[in-house]
């Protein structure tokens, strides 16, 4: 009861903050409503007891993505142009399929209805057998890394390739010298080296950001998180850094050339996991076959895996954000 | 016990309500990421509450993520406006130029 009240609070925000973002043109106000937005759905992700979820877009919607959002920002206009065609089809069209989706909501299942069909497919086999087959107490990871490895393995190379479109989109292009000279810029503006509250505590939070991202990585197995969730928070520490020093100084942290190895390394591992476990006699990402007790397989597998998810993760925020800070200098 | 925490998150629910009316009003941009700023607070604060009143203190870890992510936004912003104040100075000073 008291979740089904939280929920509806909360979705009654997010519709009107969804229609805020709709009817600004200052694209900055844009961004702040979106970043509310986020920590909207992750507080009701939170209620639904979907912690991993949550964890997620916390990091990512509220946190990284208002830092790439802002570094677009710079590098474009402040007010939104109104598109050159007319407002009657993109009305039309989004009425049409708004109304087909309320339509399709008219034949789901209740909220928490224990006969729903996601709750009598593999749910059940699933909740019944990881203790016995995989042996860890948090179901969504033996799922997610072990059970659907093909679907997280597809995961990771979707954001492989997503990063290989931002850089070529980016690029790494030498930065236009036109308006100022760049040294100069950068000890104007590319930092918060000159502002001392931000900077003290900023670099002492940095260590704790990137510790909890490894104990999220870590302790995957036993509670909400793993690689995709630590991956974030560890980008999200160097980000951090990044923007107290500034882009030059968080580049010599981790240079461009190591994130982008590790994005490639990320996945390369998770491959590498696959090919062993056929090596070794079992089917591809079969990880029982890895150690003498299949159980303790299964632990070694997804202990990898989440690793490569991680650096992946990792790799790819980081590299886009040095993109951005890159071409922030004009 | 239970009601203390239900009426405490109740109490958050409405103070989250009042930030979002001032991001949505504004006027100024510095309404708007007072408001950003405060709603992440709440929404720590209301994940430490509701992890209580369901009885699952352990997810007091999302809460902590929360409260470290939430700094980076508003370092974001502050970069932000410190860079476009320069640009502009920069560019106005290569219009006088001409």
């Amino acid at each position: 009861m008291i979740t089904i009240v939280f929920s509806l609070f909360l979705l009654t925000m997010l519709v009107i903050v969804a229609v805020g973002i709709l009817r600004t043109d200052n694209l900055f106000t844009a961004v702040m409503l979106s970043g509310i937005f986020s920590l909207i759905m992750a507080a009701n992700f939170f209620i639904l007891d979907a912690a991993d979820v949550a964890l997620t877009e916390a990091v990512i919607g509220a946190g990284i993505s208002t830092v790439l959002f802002l570094g677009a920002l710079a590098l474009t206009a402040e007010y939104d142009r109104s598109p050159p065609v007319g407002t009657w089809v993109p009305l039309l069209t989004s009425s049409a399929l708004g109304g087909v989706i309320i339509f399709a909501t008219l034949q789901a299942p209740r909220l928490g209805d224990p006969n729903a069909v996601v709750h009598k497919h593999v749910a059940p086999w699933y909740l019944d057998r990881t203790p016995e087959l995989i042996d860890v107490p948090n179901v969504v990871t033996a799922v997610l890394a072990s059970f659907r490895g093909y679907d997280t393995l597809g995961e990771v190379f979707v954001v492989f390739i997503a990063c290989i479109g931002v850089m070529s989109l980016l690029g790494r292009v030498r930065p236009r010298r036109d308006s100022i000279e760049e040294d100069e810029f950068d000890k104007r503006t590319d930092n918060l080296r000159h502002h001392l509250i931000p900077r003290v505590v900023g670099k002492m939070l940095v260590p704790f950001i990137v510790l909890f991202g490894l104990y999220v990585q870590f302790h995957g197995d036993f509670g909400p998180g793993g690689g995709f969730q630590a991956g974030a928070l560890i980008a999200a520490g160097v980000i951090l850094y990044s923007l107290l020093e500034g882009g030059p100084r968080g580049r010599e942290l981790v240079p461009e050339w190591f994130s982008s190895l590790l994005v490639a390394l990320g996945a390369f591992t998770y491959t590498c996991v696959g090919v062993v476990s056929m090596a070794m006699g079992g089917r591809f990402l079969d990880y029982s076959v890895l150690s003498h007790d299949p159980v303790h397989g299964q632990h070694m597998g997804i202990l990898i895996i989440e690793a490569g998810v991680g650096m992946t993760v990792t790799g790819v925020m980081i590299t886009i954000f040095h993109a951005f800070s890159r071409r922030g200098i004009r | 016990m239970e009601w203390v925490y239900f009426g405490t998150s109740i109490a958050i629910l409405v103070t989250m309500v009042l930030a979002v009316v001032r991001g949505l009003i504004g006027p100024t941009i510095f309404d708007r990421v007072l408001a950003v700023n405060m709603f992440g607070t709440k929404t720590v604060l209301f994940l430490a509450v509701i992890s209580f009143l369901s009885g699952r203190p352990d997810f007091l870890d999302l809460a902590l993520a929360y409260a470290l992510i939430n700094f980076i936004g508003v370092l974001a912003v502050l970069l932000f406006f410190q860079s476009r104040g320069v640009r502009r100075d920069a560019e106005a000073e290569r219009e006088a130029d001409k």
